[in-house]
C-alpha cells in the first residue's frame, strides 16, 4: 500500500512538472511583453520587469506595426466568412436532406470535395484568378475565399443533424402552405442553434488562425489578416523590438483565448463533431 | 384567362422542382471555382514551365523529372517524413500518455485546461513565442547560465535542431486536442470489460495493452489519420520560426511549394510540388482508411 501511495505521489509530482514546462514559454512571454526595449535588452529574460511599458508596446504594436487594423480585419474576416460559410452551407444541407432531387451522393461529394486535396492544390490558380478579377489584396477576395474553404465541413455536419429530423414536420408545414424557403427559415434553420454555435466557434477560429492564403492573397496593411501581419512582424522586429513583438502575440491570441475560456465546456464537446470528419 | 392561369400552374410546378438545386447553387459554384477548377488547373500548370508573367510553356512531365533530381527537394521530403513521424510518435503518443495518467488523477480538469491551453493560440502566435524562446536573446541564455552550454546556440539556425525544435513547438501547440479526443474515448469505454480484466488478474501495463488499447481503436485511427494529413501539410509553423532556412534547409513539402512558387516565381515547378504533396496524402489516407477497416471487419 505504501508503495501504491509513492507512485501516486511521484505521478503527481511529474504532472506538477509537466504543467510548469508547458506554462513556462507563456510565462517568459507575459514578463517581457511588459518590458521596454531598453529593460529588455540591458537585463535577462528571466529577471521580472522593473518598469511595465505594457501600454507603450501595445500602442507600438497596434499602431506603428499595423497588428491594429491586422485585427479588425480578421475580426471582420471571421465573423462574416463563418457566417456565410454556415449559411450557404445550411441552404445545401437543408436541399439534399428534407428535398426532392438527383444524384443526392454526387451534390453531396461535389461539395465536400473541397476537404479531399491539402489547401496547396488551390493556391496558386486563386491567386491568379484574384489577380486578373480585381480580387487580389481586397477585403471581399478574402471573404469569398474563407467563405469557401468553411463550406465542406460546415456542409458534413449540417447535413448530418438536419438527416435526424422526421420529414413529417417539414410535410405539415407544407400543407400549412409553407414553401421549401419557409420550411428551411422557420423550421430546420431554428432548431439548429446548437450545431451552428459550435460551427461558428470552430469556422472563426480557423479563419482567425489562417496564414497561408491570407498572406498570399494581400499586400496591404488595410487589407492583411492578423496571423499575416503577425508573421511579417517577426521578420521585420524579431532582433529590434521583441517586447512589441511578444505583446503582437498576445494580442493575436486574446479572441481565442477568451473563447477557450468562456467556452471551454462547448468546444471541447465540440471536437466530437469534428472528431466524426 | 383560362390559359394563363395554366401557365402560371406549370411554372409553378416547374420552379418547385428546380427549387431544390437552387437551395445548392451557393454551395456549388463556390465548391466549383475554389476546389474543383482550382485543382484541375494546378495539375495543368504542373505540366507547364511559367514564371507566372508570361504564358505557360507546356514542358510535359519535366518538372516531375526535374524534382528528383533537386537538392533542396530531397531535403524537403527528408523533413517533411521526419515531420511525419515525430507528431505521430509526440502529439499522438504523448497525447495518448498524457489522457491515460489524467484520466485517473484528480484535479484532471486543471492539467487538462493547463496542456490544452496551447492550442487556444494560434500556429504563428506559438511560432513567434518559440523562436523568441530559442533565439540568443532567449531561454538559451538561461542554459549557458546554468552550465548546459552544449546546448546554448541559436537552436534556429543549426540542422538539424531547428527542426527538432519546431516539432516541439508543434507538440506543444497541438498534443492537448488529441489528449482531449483519447480522453473522451477512455470515457466511452464500457465498465464491464475492465473489470472483467481485473479479475482476469491484468493490472497496469497489461490491462492497458490488452483492454484498453484495443477498446480506444476507433479514436485511435481519427487521431492519427488526423495528425498524418496535418503534418504533411505544416506550414505556419516553419515560416514564422525559419522561413525554412538557413539556406533551404528546414523547408517541408509544403513550405518549398510557397517558396518555389510566390518567392521564387516558378508556377509550373510549385505546382507539380502541390500535386505530389496531394498525390501522397490522399494515397497514404486511402490506404491507411482501409487497413482500419479491414482490420475492423476481421
Amino acid at each position: 500500500m505504501t508503495m501504491r501511495k509513492a507512485v501516486r505521489a511521484f505521478i503527481y509530482a511529474l504532472l506538477a512538472l509537466l504543467s510548469v514546462v508547458w506554462l513556462m514559454p507563456l510565462w517568459f512571454v507575459l514578463i517581457n511583453a511588459v518590458k521596454s526595449t531598453r529593460g529588455f535588452f540591458s537585463g535577462e529574460i528571466w529577471d521580472l520587469p522593473e518598469q511595465f511599458r505594457i501600454w507603450e508596446n501595445i500602442r507600438y504594436a497596434w499602431v506603428e506595426a499595423n497588428i491594429g487594423s491586422g485585427f479588425l480585419n480578421s475580426l471582420l474576416y471571421g465573423v462574416v466568412g463563418a457566417v456565410f460559410a454556415i449559411l450557404v452551407a445550411a441552404l445545401a444541407a437543408f436541399a439534399l436532406s428534407a428535398l426532392e432531387l438527383k444524384g443526392r451522393m454526387f451534390w453531396f461529394l461535389l461539395i465536400y470535395s473541397g476537404t479531399i486535396f491539402p489547401v496547396q492544390m488551390y493556391l496558386i490558380p486563386v491567386f491568379k484568378m484574384y489577380a486578373e478579377a480585381g480580387l487580389y489584396d481586397t477585403r471581399i477576395g478574402l471573404i469569398l475565399y474563407y467563405i469557401a474553404i468553411c463550406i465542406p465541413f460546415c456542409l458534413f455536419v449540417m447535413r448530418n443533424y438536419f438527416m435526424t429530423f422526421s420529414k413529417e414536420v417539414a410535410e405539415a408545414a407544407r400543407l400549412d402552405g409553407c414553401n421549401d424557403l419557409g420550411v428551411f427559415v422557420r423550421i430546420y434553420l431554428p432548431l439548429a442553434a446548437a450545431p451552428v454555435s459550435v460551427l461558428f466557434l470552430f469556422q472563426f477560429t480557423y479563419i482567425w488562425n489562417e496564414l497561408l492564403f491570407g498572406m498570399t492573397l494581400s499586400r496591404s496593411a488595410d487589407v492583411r489578416p492578423l496571423m499575416a501581419g503577425l508573421a511579417n512582424m517577426r521578420g521585420l522586429y524579431a532582433s529590434s523590438n521583441i517586447p512589441a513583438l511578444l505583446t503582437a502575440a498576445l494580442i493575436a491570441s486574446v479572441p481565442t483565448l477568451a473563447l477557450f475560456s468562456v467556452l471551454q465546456k462547448n468546444m471541447m464537446q465540440g471536437l466530437t463533431i469534428v472528431e466524426k470528419k | 384567362m383560362n390559359g394563363s392561369r395554366r401557365r402560371d400552374k406549370k411554372r409553378h410546378s416547374i420552379g418547385s422542382r428546380l427549387s431544390p438545386y437552387l437551395f445548392l447553387l451557393p454551395a456549388v459554384v463556390f465548391a466549383a471555382v475554389y476546389f474543383n477548377y482550382s485543382a484541375i488547373v494546378t495539375l495543368y500548370y504542373s505540366f507547364t514551365d511559367w514564371d507566372g508573367i508570361n504564358r505557360p510553356q507546356f514542358v510535359g512531365l519535366q518538372n516531375y523529372a526535374n524534382i528528383w533530381m533537386d537538392g533542396n527537394f530531397q531535403v524537403s521530403i527528408i523533413n517533411t517524413v521526419i515531420w511525419v513521424l515525430a507528431s505521430l510518435l509526440l502529439p499522438v503518443g504523448l497525447g495518448l500518455l498524457f489522457a491515460v495518467v489524467l484520466n485517473r488523477v484528480r484535479w484532471q480538469k486543471v492539467f487538462k485546461n493547463i496542456i490544452y491551453l496551447p492550442h487556444a493560440m494560434s500556429a504563428t502566435a506559438s511560432g513567434v513565442i518559440f523562436a523568441f524562446m530559442l533565439s540568443n536573446n532567449g531561454i538559451t541564455q538561461l542554459f549557458d547560465k546554468i552550465g548546459l552550454d552544449q546546448l546554448a546556440f541559436n537552436w534556429l539556425q543549426q540542422p538539424p535542431f531547428h527542426t527538432i525544435a519546431m516539432i516541439f513547438t508543434y507538440t506543444w501547440q497541438n498534443v492537448g486536442t488529441n489528449m482531449v479526443l483519447f480522453l473522451i474515448g477512455l470515457n466511452a469505454i464500457p465498465k464491464d470489460p475492465l473489470e472483467a480484466g481485473l479479475i482476469d488478474g491484468a493490472t497496469g501495463w497489461k490491462m492497458f495493452y490488452h483492454i484498453t488499447f484495443p477498446l480506444l481503436k476507433p479514436i485511435t485511427s481519427v487521431v492519427v489519420l488526423m495528425s498524418l494529413v496535418n503534418s504533411f501539410k505544416v506550414f505556419d509553423t516553419i515560416w514564422v520560426m525559419t522561413t525554412g532556412g538557413p539556406y533551404r534547409s528546414s523547408e517541408t513539402l509544403a513550405v518549398t511549394m510557397y517558396r518555389e512558387t510566390f518567392v521564387m516565381s516558378n508556377y509550373g515547378y510549385g505546382s507539380s510540388i502541390a500535386v505530389v504533396l496531394s498525390a501522397i496524402i490522399i494515397v497514404l489516407s486511402w490506404a491507411y482508411l482501409r487497413s482500419t477497416m479491414k482490420a475492423g471487419d476481421a
